[in-house]
C-alpha cells in the first residue's frame, strides 16, 4: 500500500523554487554538469549550502521538464563524460523573476528583524 | 481515433523521464565525485565510499526525478492500480468469499440487465437501425370516445405541408403482404409508406436504393419495392442482383430498387417488417381500407379512408406540447375549412411509445413491473454480500489496526476497501452482461415460436447502452454493499484490537447484522408475493373460459383474390369448399370467419348507428365485429343466448341480418330477448335485423372487460380473406392436414396463408402473461435463494462467534435442544419482523402489478401465505442448522475456541 500524499505541499514548494533559483544562478556564467553545479553551489555559500544529490537531480530534471534548462552529454576536463546543463533563454528570465521575488522576500524579512520592538503596554 | 490515442500516449511516453539517461548521469555523478577526491588525495576506495555515502539517496534519486515528469492524475492512477492489485491479492487469498459475491452479484446484475435491455428496446430506441427513435412523436386522430384512428392520405398531405413544428413528416401503415406466386406465396409484415420515409428515419440501402419522394407523384405509378435485408438473404439467397428483379407482391409485379440497411425491420415494433412499397401502390396491390371509392386512386384522394399515422421528428427547439398545440389548431382549421360529418374529433401528438395500438403501449406497464422486481433481486444481493463484506471485515480487523497504526488515515482505508468492492463488482457486472446476453435469446426464441408463423423481431442487442447500465449497476451495488461496512471496518479501536485480538461484541454491528437478515427476508416475501399472484394469474388465466373451444378446431387462412378471383368467383369457391369440408366424414362441423378470437391485438373496430338510439353528443359508436359463415357458433361452441345463428339461407337476397354479444344487447335493448327483432347499421350500410344474441367472447386478451361485438353473415358481406374452421374428432393434426387436402383439392394453386390447430393461436394471447410470469417466478426464486443463503451466513456467522457462550450453557448443563431452541427464537423473532414489514411493501406494491394480474386480487390470501411459509421456513432451516451444529459440539472445545 502506498501512504504517500501525492500532492506537493507549499512548504516544499517554496524550497524547491530557491533551489531552482541558485541553480539557474550558477548557470548564468556558462553549461556545468551536475557535479559541478552542486559544488559551485557549496564553494559559493562558503560551504553553508550542500546540495545533495537526491534533491539536485530531481531538481534539474524539473527545470528540464519547464524548459528553463537543456542538457547535452559532453567531456569534462579530466575527460569524463557527463551531462551538461545550460540555460535557455526563458530560465534567464525566470531567473530575473525569482531573484527579483527573492530580494523583495530578503528585504521583507530583514525589515522586520531590524524594526524596533514594538511598543507594548496599554494605550 | 485509435491513431489518436496511439499519437497521445507516444507524446505521454516521451514526456516520461528516461530513465537509462538518469541511471548514467548518476554514475558520472559518483564517478566525477570519486575523482575529485582522488584527486584531493584519498585513496581510491575510501573516496568511493565517501562518495557513495555522499550519495546515499542514491536509489532513492530516480523516484523524485520521476515523478516531477508524471502528471498528478498518472500519480493518482497509479494509486488506484495498486489499491486494486492488493485487492485482487487479498480476494484471490479468500476465494470462496470472492466466488460467492461474483456469483451473487451475477444474478443480480443479470436480471437487471435483462430487463434493461427490453425496456431500452421498447422505451429507448424501438425502432431498430434507427437513431433517436424514442424522439420520434406519432400522430393520430382520436375521438371524443378515446378511439385512435389513423389519418388519410390528402390529410396527412395537409399535415406534410402545413406543420410546421416537424422537419419533416412521413406516413405509413403495416400490413401484411403475401409475397410471390401461387403455392410458393407467404405471408409478410410490410409497410406502405410514403415517399420521403426512409430520408427522414435516415435509413440508407444496403442494395441499390431506398424509397424516395419521387416514389410518390402519381397512384399506380412506382411500381417498385424495397425489401429487409432478412427477406433479402433468407428468400433470395442474399442474390447480389437482386435489384432490378421483378417480386409478385399480392399478386402483383412489383421491381425491387433496393435492399434496406441490415439493422432496419420497419417501424413497427415487435413486428419483424419485411417489404417496404410506396403508398401510390396501395390500390394496385389491393388495399382499400374499407373505402367505398371504386377507382383505384380514389383511396388516395379519398379524405374517409385513413390508413396512415403521420410521424417525424420535431424542429430543433419544438416541444411536445407545442407540437401537440400546433397540430391541435391545424386540425381545427382543416374541420372547419373541409368538414366531414363524423363525430368530433381531436389530431393528438404522441411520444413513439404510445403509437396506437403499438406494442410498446401494451409491454411497457410490464417491463416497469419487472424492473422494480429487477431491483428488489439486487436489494437483497447487496444486503446479502454486505453481510459477507460485514464478517469478512471482522475478520481483518488486525490488518486494518495495522495500518491505521503504521499512519493510515480513515478516508485511505475506506478507499481501499471500496476498491476491493469494485474490484468484486467489476465481474459480476461482466458475467451480468453475458447472463443476459445468453438468456435474452432464450426468452425471445420462446416468443418467437408462439408467435409463428408471424415473423417477430425484437431490437434486444446487448450493446454498449446495456454494458453501461451494468457497470454503473455494479459500482451503484459495491458502493451500497461496502460504504456501511467499510465505514465501520475503518473506525477500530486500535488499543482493543491490538492488546487483546478478541473476538469484537459491537452492538452497532450486531444490529446491523439483525437489521440486513430483516431487511432480506421482507424484500424475499415481497418477491414471493409477486412471483406466487403471477404464477396464479397464468393458472387462472389457462384456466379460464375464454367463451369458445378451441380444442379439436383448425384453422386455414387463405386469400382468394392471390389466384385472381373476383367476388362471384370467390363466393363459388368458398361455398365449394364449405360443402366439400362439411361431406366429410370425420368433421362435425365447418365454418368461415375472417378473425379469431384471442387474437392479442384489437381487430378495427366500426363505426355502428343504432335504430331508436340517439348517440349522446360526440359519442363515437364503433365496435369490433367479425365476419362468419353459417355454423360458426356451433363450430367454436359459443353459446347462442336468444334467436337463431346465420343460415345458409342467409344470403345476399335475403333481408340483412345481423348478431350480437350479450353486453352490446344488454347495452341498447336491455337483454338478450329485448335485441331480437331490433336494428342496426354498420358505417353507411343497411339496416340490419338483429336475428341472435351470442353469449360474450375474450376477442383479443384474455384479461380484457366484456365489450359490445357484433357479427355478419359471410354470405352478405364478402371479403377474399377468410378463416376456414373445422371440427371434428380426429387428432388435430390429422383434422389441419385433411382441412388443407380440401383448400388444394378446390385449387392447387392457392397459397394457403397458414394451417395450424386454433388452440395454437390461442397461445399468442397468453404470451405476455406467461413470459411475465416467467420471468416473476424466475426473479421471485431468484430472490428466495439469494436471502435464504444470506440468512444462512448471517445466522451461522452469529452462531459461530457464540461458540463460547454456548461452551459455557452446556457447561451449566443446557441440553442441545434448548440451544437450539434460544438460537430458533432468535432467528424467528428476526424473520417475524421482516416478514411483517414485508407483508406491508407487499400490500403496497401488488397494487402495481395491475396490468399483469387476472383472475386473481392483488392482496390473493393464498400467494401471501404461501410466500410466508416459504420465507420463514427459510429462515427456520438456515437457523436450524447451524445452531444444531454447534449445539454438538463439544463444551470442551467450544470452552477452548477462543
Amino acid at each position: 500500500m502506498t501512504l504517500h500524499s501525492s500532492r506537493p505541499d507549499a512548504r516544499t514548494d517554496l524550497l524547491h523554487g530557491t533551489l531552482d533559483m541558485l541553480i539557474l544562478r550558477t548557470l548564468q556564467w556558462g553549461s556545468q554538469h551536475g557535479y559541478a553545479i552542486g559544488q559551485t553551489i557549496r564553494a559559493q555559500s562558503s560551504d553553508v549550502l550542500q546540495v545533495e544529490a537526491g534533491s539536485l537531480y530531481p531538481a534539474l530534471q524539473r527545470l528540464a521538464k519547464r524548459g528553463w534548462v537543456t542538457s547535452k552529454w559532453g567531456q569534462t576536463e579530466a575527460n569524463q563524460r557527463a551531462k551538461f546543463y545550460r540555460i535557455t533563454p526563458e530560465g534567464k528570465k525566470q531567473l530575473l523573476r525569482e531573484e527579483s521575488r527573492w530580494t523583495e522576500l530578503v528585504n521583507a524579512i530583514s525589515q522586520v528583524m531590524k524594526a524596533a520592538p514594538a511598543p507594548t503596554g496599554k494605550e | 481515433m485509435r491513431l489518436w490515442i496511439l499519437a497521445w500516449f507516444e507524446r505521454l511516453k516521451r514526456r516520461r523521464l528516461d530513465d537509462d539517461d538518469f541511471q548514467q548521469e548518476i554514475r558520472a555523478h559518483l564517478a566525477i565525485a570519486a575523482e575529485e577526491r582522488i584527486a584531493d588525495g584519498a585513496y581510491e576506495r575510501s573516496a568511493q565510499l565517501a562518495s557513495l555515502n555522499e550519495f546515499a539517496t542514491v536509489r532513492l534519486t530516480p523516484e523524485p526525478a520521476r515523478r516531477v515528469w508524471t502528471p498528478w492524475w498518472v500519480d493518482a492512477l497509479h494509486d488506484q492500480l495498486s489499491d486494486v492489485r492488493h485487492a485482487i491479492r487479498a480476494l484471490a487469498k479468500h476465494s470462496v468469499f470472492a466466488l460467492t459475491v461474483v456469483g451473487v452479484l451475477t444474478l443480480g446484475i443479470g436480471l437487471n440487465a435483462a430487463v434493461f435491455t427490453m425496456l431500452k428496446s421498447i422505451a429507448l430506441s424501438p425502432i431498430a437501425g434507427v437513431d433517436g427513435s424514442a424522439r420520434l412523436p406519432v400522430m393520430f386522430r382520436e375521438t371524443t370516445a378515446g378511439r385512435q384512428l389513423p389519418v388519410s392520405y390528402p390529410d396527412y398531405q395537409y399535415l406534410r405541408d402545413h406543420d410546421g413544428a416537424f422537419s419533416g413528416l412521413f406516413g405509413s401503415s403495416v400490413a401484411t403482404f403475401n409475397l410471390g406466386k401461387g403455392r410458393s406465396a407467404r405471408q409478410v409484415w410490410g409497410e406502405i409508406v410514403t415517399g420521403n420515409y426512409f430520408q427522414i428515419l435516415g435509413v440508407r440501402a444496403e442494395r441499390g436504393r431506398t424509397l424516395l419522394p419521387s416514389d410518390e407523384i402519381a397512384p399506380g405509378r412506382h411500381p417498385v419495392i424495397v425489401l429487409s435485408d432478412g427477406l433479402w438473404r433468407r428468400d433470395f439467397a442474399a442474390d447480389p442482383d437482386i435489384v432490378g428483379k421483378t417480386v409478385e407482391i399480392n399478386n402483383y409485379p412489383l421491381t425491387v430498387v433496393g435492399v434496406a440497411d441490415p439493422t432496419f425491420h420497419g417501424t413497427t415494433v415487435v413486428y419483424d417488417v419485411e417489404v417496404f412499397v410506396p403508398v401510390m401502390m396501395a390500390p394496385q396491390l389491393g388495399f382499400s381500407f374499407g373505402s367505398r371509392e371504386t377507382t383505384p386512386s380514389g383511396i388516395l384522394s379519398d379524405r374517409r379512408t385513413s390508413f396512415l399515422f403521420p410521424q417525424g421528428y420535431l424542429r430543433p427547439g419544438t416541444t411536445l406540447a407545442s407540437a401537440a398545440a400546433q397540430a391541435d389548431a391545424l386540425w381545427a382549421t382543416l374541420s372547419r375549412d373541409r368538414p366531414l360529418a363524423d363525430a368530433a374529433e381531436r389530431l393528438r401528438v404522441v411520444p413513439f411509445w404510445q403509437t396506437p395500438g403499438g406494442a410498446p403501449s401494451i409491454i411497457l406497464p410490464t417491463l416497469g413491473v419487472l424492473t422494480a422486481m429487477g431491483l428488489l433481486v439486487l436489494m437483497i444481493a447487496c444486503a446479502n454480500i454486505a453481510g459477507l463484506v460485514l464478517v469478512r471485515a471482522l475478520s481483518r480487523r488486525g490488518e486494518i489496526a495495522v495500518r491505521l497504526a503504521l499512519g493510515a488515515t480513515r478516508i485511505r482505508i475506506i478507499r481501499l476497501l471500496i476498491v476491493e468492492n469494485l474490484v468484486l463488482a467489476m465481474p459480476g457486472a461482466l458475467f451480468g452482461v453475458l447472463l443476459a446476453q445468453r438468456g435474452i435469446p432464450v426468452l425471445v426464441g420462446y416468443a418467437e415460436r408462439l408467435a409463428a408463423p408471424q415473423r417477430i423481431f425484437f431490437n434486444i442487442e446487448v450493446d454498449s447502452l446495456v454494458i453501461g447500465f451494468a457497470v454503473l449497476v455494479a459500482c451503484g451495488s459495491a458502493l451500497a454493499f461496502g460504504f456501511v461496512p467499510a465505514l465501520q471496518s475503518s473506525r477500530v479501536d486500535l488499543v482493543s484490537v491490538i492488546n487483546e485480538d478478541a473476538s469484537p461484541r459491537g452492538a452497532s454491528r450486531g444490529r446491523l447484522r439483525a437489521g440486513l437478515v430483516v431487511a432480506q427476508v421482507a424484500v424475499s416475501l415481497l418477491l414471493l408475493v409477486g412471483a406466487g399472484l403471477a404464477t396464479r394469474s397464468v393458472d387462472a388465466a389457462r384456466r379460464t373460459n375464454p367463451g369458445f373451444d378451441a380444442s379439436h378446431v383448425t384453422a386455414i387462412a387463405v386469400d382468394v383474390k392471390q389466384n385472381g378471383y373476383d367476388e362471384s368467383r370467390g363466393r363459388v369457391f368458398y361455398r365449394k369448399l364449405l360443402d366439400a369440408a362439411r361431406a366429410d366424414a370425420g368433421i362435425e362441423s365447418a365454418t368461415l370467419a375472417a378473425y379469431t378470437p384471442l387474437g392479442f391485438l384489437d381487430t378495427p373496430a366500426r363505426r355502428v348507428a343504432i335504430e331508436g338510439y340517439e348517440p349522446r353528443r360526440g359519442e363515437d359508436l364503433a365496435f369490433m365485429s367479425n365476419t362468419v359463415g353459417p355454423d360458426y357458433f356451433r363450430t367454436l361452441r359459443i353459446n347462442l343466448t336468444a334467436g337463431r345463428a346465420f343460415e345458409d339461407r342467409d344470403d345476399e337476397t335475403a333481408a340483412p341480418v345481423v348478431m350480437v354479444n350479450h353486453t352490446l344487447a344488454q347495452r341498447f335493448w336491455g337483454g338478450a330477448p329485448n335485441a331480437l327483432g331490433k336494428r342496426l347499421r354498420v358505417a353507411d350500410g343497411d339496416w340490419r335485423t338483429v336475428i341472435g344474441v351470442v353469449a360474450d367472447v375474450k376477442y383479443s386478451r384474455i384479461n380484457e372487460s366484456p365489450r359490445p361485438y357484433f357479427y355478419l353473415p359471410f354470405l352478405q358481406s364478402y371479403r377474399s380473406t377468410m378463416i376456414l374452421h373445422t371440427r371434428g374428432p380426429a387428432p388435430i393434426d390429422v383434422l389441419v392436414d385433411r382441412a388443407r387436402a380440401r383448400v388444394t383439392a378446390l385449387d392447387a394453386d392457392l397459397p394457403i396463408l397458414y394451417a395450424r390447430p386454433m388452440d395454437e393461436m390461442k397461445r399468442g394471447a397468453l404470451l405476455l402473461f406467461d413470459l411475465t410470469a416467467t420471468m416473476l417466478f424466475i426473479f421471485g426464486v431468484a430472490g428466495m435463494a439469494l436471502s435464504a443463503l444470506g440468512t444462512y451466513g448471517l445466522v451461522s456467522y452469529l452462531v459461530k462467534q457464540s461458540t463460547h457462550e454456548i461452551g459455557i450453557r452446556m457447561a451449566l448443563g443446557a441440553t442441545g435442544r434448548s440451544i437450539v431452541l434460544a438460537f430458533l427464537t432468535r432467528g424467528l423473532t428476526l424473520g417475524a419482523i421482516g416478514a411483517a414489514l414485508g407483508m406491508v411493501a407487499a400490500l403496497g406494491f401488488t397494487r402495481l402489478l395491475g396490468s399483469v394480474l387476472f383472475g386473481v386480487s392483488a392482496t390473493d390470501a393464498v400467494s401471501f401465505a404461501r410466500a410466508l411459509a416459504v420465507v420463514l421456513g427459510g429462515v427456520i432451516v438456515a437457523t436450524i442448522v447451524p445452531a444444531w451444529r454447534a449445539a454438538r459440539t463439544n463444551p470442551l472445545s467450544a470452552l477452548r475456541h477462543q
